[in-house]
């Protein structure tokens, strides 16, 4: 027992430092991919006909595609097409894409939950299109979507894992080194799991709350 | 409480030009004709109450007059600004048509995750252009007119039907319109609560507002309003001075409502 505390106390620092990148990682294609997945909700519903056909396919595509697909098509496939990026940034791009779409479809059914009544009230006091969207449609919309997008954060998170299979030295990979280096795979895949149960327990924990008080003041 | 009718004369309001003008009104869902060549024309200070079966209309007619739902043919004309059926307004048209006509909903539509005051200050900022100082002062005036002052900073939720539908009064007085649009305003309410919101439209009309106001409240339409019109599967069956048509209603098809309304 001694024996497995210190070989995590021994390789806890690396650990952590992959559990950073996985974070960041986590963190950025959130930060590209919700908005992205807000414009994608928008342009499905806009009267544009170009519109709507390429933001269905973004979506179907990011997710019909397993992300992993998408991660490696990123890193291995668009050098390719002349375009090479390092892992960091073909896995944000990747993740975004997956994100944008996944997270369009919970903002939709977000701006669905808005009643009719509230856009024709905007539109009867002389707000504009983007003006009713966004004092009096959106505000409502992300309202309701909040707690599914936090969910999909922790999943997220935990998708970033994939990104061992394109040399990101995420949480993983550094798992996968340590123990190629140490023959002792077991016990670091669990220091592995502990890590990302540290951070998405409490925060699934935090979105149910979240979510209870949000119901409460519908 | 008292029954004069309101204000103004009605040969008065005959003489002057007209504020808002329907032409040949016409709307259609699909191959179901709604509205049938309704023409309209409103005087400044005029009170018109719409009274009509369910399904005859009404509604889709006031929500023609603001293009919330775009007339399939004919024109509406208020001020200077004319839309005509078939050619998408500019927005600057429709901005000029909405900020002229005011609207109250029967089930108020009212922000939900807006204070009580920003629910009234929204459009004064985003369309008048008005420093959000300016707008507070101009709704805190409002919400005092209709009797709300003390709710301003509360959210809508936390009020009654009634205060509610005064808020909605308020939001659409906001913009100083020249005409209000009601659309059953007392409908959703308990009927002591409709009292407190009708007390509201009574006074508006006293001080010279322009309305058009479809209601299921009979003695509204006959106290309140200078003209009736009763509406049937999509037409004006019958108009007049609000005394003439609730008492002695010339048609049959209007008489045949008023009997079914009376009755109950
Ligand atoms: N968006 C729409 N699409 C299709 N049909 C509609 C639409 N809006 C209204 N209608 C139809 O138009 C007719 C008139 O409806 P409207 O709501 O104007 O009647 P109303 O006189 O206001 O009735 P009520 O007293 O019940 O409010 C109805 O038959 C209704 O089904
Ligand atoms: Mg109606």
């Amino acid at each position: 027992m001694n024996d497995l505390v210190d070989f995590w106390l021994e390789h806890l620092p690396a650990m952590l430092d992959g559990l950073l990148v996985s974070v960041q990682v986590t963190g950025v294609s959130l930060a590209i991919g919700v908005p992205l997945g807000l414009m994608l909700a928008l342009a499905v519903q806009s009267r544009s006909k170009p519109m709507r056909g390429i933001a269905i396919v973004v979506v179907e595509v990011g997710r019909g595609a397993p992300a992993l697909i998408l991660l490696q098509f990123t890193y291995f496939g668009l050098p390719n097409a002349g375009l090479s990026l390092d892992s960091f940034a073909s896995a944000v791009i990747a993740l975004a894409w997956c994100t944008g779409a996944y997270t369009s479809e919970i903002i939709r059914a977000g701006l669905e939950a808005v009643p009719h009544g509230q856009k024709e009230a905007a539109e009867a006091i002389g707000l504009n299109h983007l003006d009713a969207l966004r004092y009096v449609i959106l505000p409502q919309a992300l309202r309701v979507s909040v707690p599914a997008l936090l969910g999909f954060s922790i999943l997220m998170l935990q998708a970033s894992s994939l990104c061992f299979a394109i040399a990101l030295p995420e949480l993983v990979s550094q798992a996968y080194l340590i123990g190629s280096t140490t023959f002792r795979y077991m016990p670091i895949l669990v220091l592995a799991g502990l890590l990302y149960a540290a951070i998405c327990i409490p925060a699934t924990i935090a979105v149910s709350a979240l979510e209870r008080k949000l119901g409460a003041h519908a | 409480m008292s029954l004069n009718s309101s204000s103004i004369p009605q040969a008065d309001v005959a003489s002057r030009p007209p504020l808002l003008r329907l032409d040949a009104i016409g709307k259609t869902f699909g191959t179901h004709v709604v509205l049938e060549d309704i023409d309209l024309s409103l005087a400044a200070g005029e009170v018109v109450a719409i009274i009509g079966p369910s399904g005859s209309g009404k509604s889709t007619l006031l929500r023609c007059i603001n293009q919330l739902e775009p007339p399939t043919t004919g024109r509406v004309t208020i001020g200077d600004t004319t839309i005509e059926a078939g050619h998408t307004p500019t927005r600057r048209e429709l901005m000029a048509l909405r900020r002229n006509i005011g609207m109250v909903f029967q089930s108020f539509n009212l922000f939900p995750h807006l204070t009580v005051l920003r629910n009234v200050s929204l459009a004064q900022e985003r369309v008048m252009g008005r420093t959000r100082e300016q707008a507070d002062a101009v709704s805190m005036q409002l919400l005092a007119r209709v009797g709300l002052a003390d709710k301003a900073q509360q959210f809508p939720s936390r009020c009654s039907g009634g205060q509610q539908q005064r808020i909605a009064i308020a939001r659409a007085l906001a913009l100083d319109p020249q005409i209000m649009l009601f659309d059953e305003p007392t409908s959703a309410l308990d009927p002591e609560l409709g009292l407190e919101v009708l007390a509201v439209m009574r006074e508006l009309a006293e001080g010279g507002m322009t309305m058009i106001v479809v209601t299921h409240e009979m003695r509204f339409a006959e106290n309140v309003s200078d003209r009736v019109i009763i509406m049937a599967d999509g037409r004006i069956v019958e108009q007049g001075p609000s005394g003439t048509v609730m008492r002695n209603p010339q048609t049959e098809r209007a008489q045949r409502f008023l009997h079914a309304v009376k009755d109950r």
